[in-house]
């Protein structure tokens, strides 16, 4: 450990670490432009140059890459480093006039003309994304070339690159967006969707899935994870703090000796690309339930805006489909028993958020069977702009020219076949029981329904027992329910788990 | 060849090639150093074999084909042994007089011998031709006396003794301390101490160091480690294995340049000689130690012989400079301690060793030992390479080795330091040649390059000329040195094209401020001292470009124009004839006169006009007068 | 490329195979070869010695004894050291540039020339001085230079 100061302040620091390393541990802020926690330290920008005093000797040095030494006094901010820095900052905005950045930097030093020609270039040199892609992705699709005025980023001989792998470090890296991945390779990356936003949005392969999950901590997906993949990066590694990343995290089998077991694995829902009818997956407006949850939540990835996903507009017209793969024959032959309340909502919501939005909702039956539910479907209809059409649409298609959905139905009360173009389609899908039913109820020797779900022998007087003594059952793995009667029966199962292994003892 | 195993069959074998070489036998040698070359020394070269062996003297005379003996301006050169006689600018045609009345005959060609030009007497030894006399060539001198593809003649001169003697006699820590004490200071620019450097390195934690020869030798003007290297390559390499024995290091490199193929094609037969002798490889001398060395091209980059970046060249990657705060001498080629010198810096070690410290404090001043070569060039009359002790002033070696300004000019200044350093006007010519002192005067001593200038010298031109060279050398890795430099020469630029403008020598002085202190690497740190230098000692001449647009030496272009005197013109046509676009116009008996709308300052005009009408005038900072309307020309009698 | 080509590539790579820290070297004796660096070259260096192609086109396009296109059959070299500088090689050049049509750097379209400068050839004594294909033209005035120039095809 060696003693230092860094403007007039007391600091000790391991040796061998570099004075801007020590400084922002300290939060002492000193400006940089090629500096990366995670890369070797370069000393190409200069912009974080202090003023040292070291043996009796002033001097000007890079904090990224001088070494910490006993009795090293530094100054972030002399006289001489903040008119050297003026000047850089003075000569980037005259060859980058146009990279915000670089002109709030020079506005942070009183710099708004430089006194210099201009010139229109968006690349500083700093050499984040070349040095991203050698040093931790170990591809080295692209590299400096020439030198001097010369110098610039650039694939071998100016084509595009077959080894770059498409991780897009380089572009996540740029501090002023000059590089772009079409710039560098054919390949166009492929993005991971976030399984929690329904596919709306990307994330990253080390994610905290969602907000409310629990514990919260991020986790590395391994399929899309660059290290996993090729050994690679382990960036985020550099960047942890608390040093919580570890690689060589394998799953733990746990063997544990219980006396009840609940089961509560809850339900998926039905991918409605299989019902090629109502064209999910190849029109643009059409989208299924969960991603307009997301949409419309406020901490979702359009923050609650409506934007429909072709152009991004707000839709006027709105439609909801019910029973999309549910009750049909060809598909799933139960009542999912909670779209007909969860399209009503969603329904009142839009027309919360955008007063002069219809929707329109067609049913089969409009399952309302809750206290107060039929009252809450009532005042759609009157106050919220919903119309309700007794109908099951037979196909949806597009129009070529604005993308919008025309839905083709038979208006059953009123036995007429029309159309009707919306601006935007929600598929209510069918909910499953969750896609690990099959593996648990083989291994706990459970027999599943005709529909997939857990036998429940005696529904009347005992509708969270199992076959199995001390195996219960709570939740849509036994039956379609909403929220507070899945609740319901989750205390239930607990009762009579604890009931169970009192009788036990 | 016989390995040699110890130093005493090195004596041996000395002795041997010493009783095979009758002293008196006659000995041409020829000067073949690149600039002689490109004289046309390799067809003298052919007359003298071909006019031996028509004479039939093939076996009774010796022909030696030297290295550069450092009297450019006068090659090709050929010196007769043992008589010493020293005959310039031979041709081939000249060589069956000098066979038959020189060699055979005994007598000397008067024509041929220099002539002093004060005195007009004529010189018959090189020794006592001024240019000559005047220095003191203890590292140069042996390359007008040897064959650099022949180690024999090496080992005639007493070659590899000192390397005997410090394998044999001394520890490396004897070796380390007399290098210390000699006070050598680096001979590539930068004037560290060498024996410090190299303390330093033995005293770095690793087993394996690196020792460096550096003769990348990129500045301008520059010529001295070349013909070093090409004329006498082993005294470099004995220097390096000494150097090598006392840090400890096994493995050497020799970084050259590859335009200087010569000076790559003759090191390499020297390694080869020395390899096949035992001087390079395993137990050297019986010694126990084992040293071998590689030669690595340069591959046209200034840049790349700043140490860090040739360091990192040697590593295969681009030469592009490190940061420095680790030296290199800890952490150098593969992260290993590596010792890194001058051509010139080696090439002293064997003379130290073998004469002593106490011998080299003897020469030179304070802080300064030894000699120094110079590449005395530009516009002086005797143009070459020249060794003096430290010490000697700048007049000394301007005016009585290099004989003066060419063409009875009147001297400005004398530039030193290559593209890092600066210019001296005469108010400084009596300075020493000293580290220190030139650092003082805003110079350095640089590598050696030491470039006269005169009137006809425009120093603003001088400045953009050393930026430009800069401009195109950056690595452009840092952004003082990339973009300060371009906007320095942007400014040079407009001023010496007429668009200066106030407040511009105050922006290229901050400019210069930020990018002296900001730099990566010294190429950077050192890019403003030309312009620093020259606005020190000729602001005025920065202030007549951007106030008066006037060019007072008439170089820039933009801002001289041509004009022919009606009053002196006497319509020869020579001018008219000669210009290559054509710009001229007249007859036998009508005065000329340049459409300045064509001129494009070619010059040729000027240099064509006969000197006893001088009728082409250059102007500047004023307006060319219109065309006279009569132009019939009368002529003068008499 | 041609399969002789590719051998002769082949043969100045299996010098060097093994080693460390030669990629200049390797690529000096190629440009010597071939007169220039070829995408495929470095494509096969890239393959044989395991060192990404981005290294190679860096160091080809860093260094000025390298050229990634053909260079002509004639190179022609102009002096701009300080010594030839003051002894008017920027004339001498400009004159060079007019009568080759092409800048430093550039090869004329049908190959016959490449010009480029270089920072002191070692013979200040004979500035300004131009090298034709090795061969030295010293004291070499501008107007002289289109003659010099005009014996080479």
């Amino acid at each position: 450990m060696v003693n230092l100061t860094i403007d007039g302040k007391a600091i000790t620091a391991e040796e061998g670490t570099y004075i801007l390393q020590v400084a922002q541990a300290n939060n002492i802020d000193i400006p940089t432009l090629c500096y990366h926690p995670a890369l070797e330290p370069f000393g190409a920008c200069r912009l974080c140059t202090v003023e040292i005093t070291s043996r009796g000797r002033k001097r000007l040095v890079t904090s990224c890459n001088y070494p910490v030494e006993e009795g090293l006094e530094v100054s972030t901010n002399s006289e001489a480093v903040i008119k050297g820095r003026r000047m850089i900052l003075e000569l980037l905005l005259a060859r980058c006039p146009n990279v915000p950045l670089i002109q709030e930097l020079a506005k942070n030093y009183g710099i708004k003309k430089p006194r210099f020609k201009l010139e229109d270039d968006n690349c500083i040199l700093c050499g984040l994304c070349a040095r991203v892609c050698e040093e931790r992705m170990g591809v080295s699709a692209i590299s400096f070339s020439g030198r001097g005025l010369d110098r610039k980023i650039d694939t071998p001989f100016h084509i595009h690159s077959e080894i770059c792998q498409g991780c897009g470090a380089c572009a996540f890296v740029c501090p002023t967006g000059a590089i772009k991945l079409e710039d560098i390779t054919d390949k166009e990356p492929r993005p991971i969707l976030s399984e929690f936003n329904a596919g709306l949005s990307p994330r990253s392969a080390i994610y905290v899935p969602f907000p409310q999950a629990v514990p919260k901590v991020p986790v590395i997906d391994r399929e899309a994870c660059i290290h996993f993949l090729t050994g690679n990066c382990r960036i985020c590694e550099n960047f942890c703090q608390a040093g919580a990343i570890n690689y060589d995290q394998e799953d733990e089998i746990i063997e544990a000796d219980v006396d009840a077991i609940i089961l509560a694995s809850g339900f998926d829902l039905y991918d409605p690309s299989a019902l090629e009818e109502y064209g999910y997956g190849k029109i643009k407006n059409v989208i299924t339930a969960m991603q307009y949850e997301r949409m419309i939540s406020a901490s979702g990835p359009t923050g609650g805006q409506l934007q429909r996903p072709s152009d991004g507009k707000t839709p006027k017209k709105l439609a909801f489909i019910q029973c999309v793969g549910s009750r049909d024959t060809h598909y799933k032959l139960y009542c999912s028993s909670v779209c007909c309340m969860h399209a009503t909502k969603e329904a009142i919501l839009a027309n919360e958020h955008y007063p002069d939005l219809k929707a329109f909702i067609f049913y089969t039956d409009m399952r309302a069977v809750g206290k107060r539910f039929q009252e809450y479907v009532a005042r759609a209809e009157q106050e919220y702009n919903v119309t309700y059409i007794r109908s099951r649409p037979s196909k949806i298609t597009e129009n070529p020219d604005n993308g919008n959905p025309i839905i083709w139905y038979e208006e059953t009360t009123a036995r007429t076949r029309t159309s009707m173009e919306v601006d935007m389609v929600v598929l209510c899908q069918a909910m499953i029981p969750s896609g690990s039913i099959k593996d648990i109820s083989d291994m706990l020797h459970l027999s599943l329904n005709d529909y997939q779900f857990v036998n429940i022998p005696d529904r009347l007087f005992q509708p969270v027992d199992t076959e199995i003594p001390g195996i219960f059952a709570c939740g849509f793995c036994q039956a379609p329910q909403d929220i507070p009667d899945s609740v319901v029966q989750a205390s239930a199962a607990a009762a009579r788990a604890a009931e169970f292994l009192s009788k036990e003892d | 060849m016989p390995r040699i195993n110890s130093p005493a069959e090195l004596e041996e074998l000395r002795k041997g090639i010493l009783s095979k070489r009758d002293p008196n036998k006659p000995c041409i040698t020829l000067c073949s150093g690149t600039a002689c070359h490109a004289s046309g020394s390799a067809e003298v070269a052919a007359s003298i074999e071909q006019e031996l062996k028509k004479q039939k003297l093939s076996d009774k005379v010796d022909f030696r084909m030297t290295g550069c003996h450092g009297f450019c301006e006068r090659g090709p050169i050929v010196v007769i042994h043992p008589e010493g006689i020293c005959y310039l600018q031979i041709k081939p045609e000249d060589v069956p007089e000098i066979i038959s009345q020189t060699v055979k005959g005994k007598k000397v060609v008067e024509r041929l011998l220099y002539t002093d030009p004060t005195t007009n007497k004529k010189i018959i030894h090189e020794s006592e031709i001024p240019f000559y006399k005047n220095q003191e060539r203890l590292v140069f001198g042996s390359n007008g006396k040897i064959d650099p593809k022949s180690i024999d003649d090496y080992l005639a001169l007493g070659g590899y003794s000192a390397l005997a003697k410090a394998l044999s006699q001394m520890t490396p820590e004897q070796v380390l301390e007399e290098v210390k004490k000699s006070n050598l200071r680096g001979r590539g620019g930068g004037g560290f101490p060498a024996g410090r450097k190299w303390e330093e390195c033995r005293n770095a934690p690793g087993e394996i160091k690196y020792v460096i020869v550096n003769a990348d030798e990129g500045d301008p003007g520059a010529y001295m480690d070349r013909s070093l290297l090409e004329g006498n390559p082993h005294s470099v390499l004995e220097g390096l294995i000494i150097g090598a024995y006392a840090i400890g290091s096994h493995e050497g490199y020799i970084y050259v340049r590859q335009e200087y193929p010569l000076a790559v094609g003759n090191v390499d037969v020297a390694i080869k000689q020395a390899e096949e002798y035992g001087l390079l490889g395993k137990n050297i001398f019986g010694s126990g130690f084992d040293f071998t060395v590689k030669v690595h091209r340069g591959a046209g980059a200034f840049v790349s012989g700043e140490s860090s970046a040739l360091m990192t060249a040697l590593e295969g990657k681009v030469g592009e400079p490190r940061p420095k705060y680790i030296h290199t001498v800890i952490k150098g080629v593969w992260d290993r301690p590596s010792n890194l010198n001058n051509v010139e810096t080696w090439a002293t070690v064997p003379l130290i060793i073998n004469k002593g410290a106490d011998w080299f404090l003897g020469i030179g001043t304070e802080g300064s030992k030894g000699t120094k070569i110079f590449s005395l060039v530009g516009k002086v009359n005797n143009t070459g390479l020249v060794e003096v002790p430290m010490g000697m002033t700048l007049r000394e070696i301007i005016f009585n080795i290099g004989g003066g300004i060419r063409d009875g000019k009147k001297f400005k200044a004398v530039q030193t330091g290559g593209p890092s350093g600066g210019v001296i006007p005469e108010k400084y010519i009596d300075l020493p040649i000293d580290f220190d002192e030139l650092t003082k005067a805003g110079s350095m001593m640089g590598s050696g390059g030491m470039i006269v200038m005169d009137e006809d010298t425009c120093m603003v031109d001088t400045a953009r000329y050393f930026l430009n060279f800069l401009a195109d050398e950056s690595c452009g890795k840092c952004v003082p040195c990339r973009e300060g430099i371009k906007q320095m020469l942007d400014i040079l630029t407009d001023i010496t094209e007429g668009r200066g403008e106030k407040g511009d020598i105050e922006l290229l002085e901050e400019v210069a401020a930020m990018v002296k202190d900001f730099s990566l690497c010294a190429l950077g740190a050192t890019a403003p001292n030309p312009v620093l230098s020259t606005l020190r000692y000729f602001r005025d001449e920065y202030m007549a470009h951007i106030e008066q647009k006037r060019c007072p030496a008439y170089v820039c272009k933009e801002l001289i124009s041509y004009y022919i005197d009606p009053e002196k013109c006497q319509a020869c046509m020579i001018c008219l004839r000669q210009c290559p676009v054509g710009a001229i116009s007249g007859g036998k008996n009508q005065i000329h006169v340049i459409d300045q709308t064509k001129c494009t300052k070619c010059n040729t005009c000027f240099e064509v006009c006969p000197p006893r009408f001088s009728a082409v005038r250059r102007l500047s900072g004023e307006p060319v007068p219109p065309p006279v309307k009569d132009r019939v020309l009368v002529r003068k009698k008499g | 490329m041609t399969t002789e080509e590719i051998s002769r590539v082949d043969q100045i790579i299996d010098k060097y195979e093994g080693e460390e820290g030669i990629l200049i070297q390797l690529l000096l004796d190629i440009q010597q070869e071939l007169n220039w660096i070829p995408k495929e070259v470095a494509e096969r260096i890239s393959q044989r010695l395991n060192i990404p192609q981005s290294q190679i086109y860096r160091v080809a396009s860093f260094y000025t004894a390298m050229s990634l296109t053909p260079r002509g059959r004639h190179l022609v070299s102009v002096c701009m050291g300080t010594a030839c500088h003051i002894r008017g090689s920027p004339r001498l050049l400009d004159r060079i540039t007019d009568v080759l049509k092409i800048q430093p750097g550039e090869t004329s379209p049908d190959r016959r020339f490449t010009l480029n400068t270089v920072n002191c050839l070692g013979c200040c004594a004979l500035g300004p001085v131009m090298v034709v294909d090795g061969k030295y033209h010293g004291k070499l005035a501008p107007a002289e230079a289109e003659e010099v120039l005009k014996n080479y095809d």
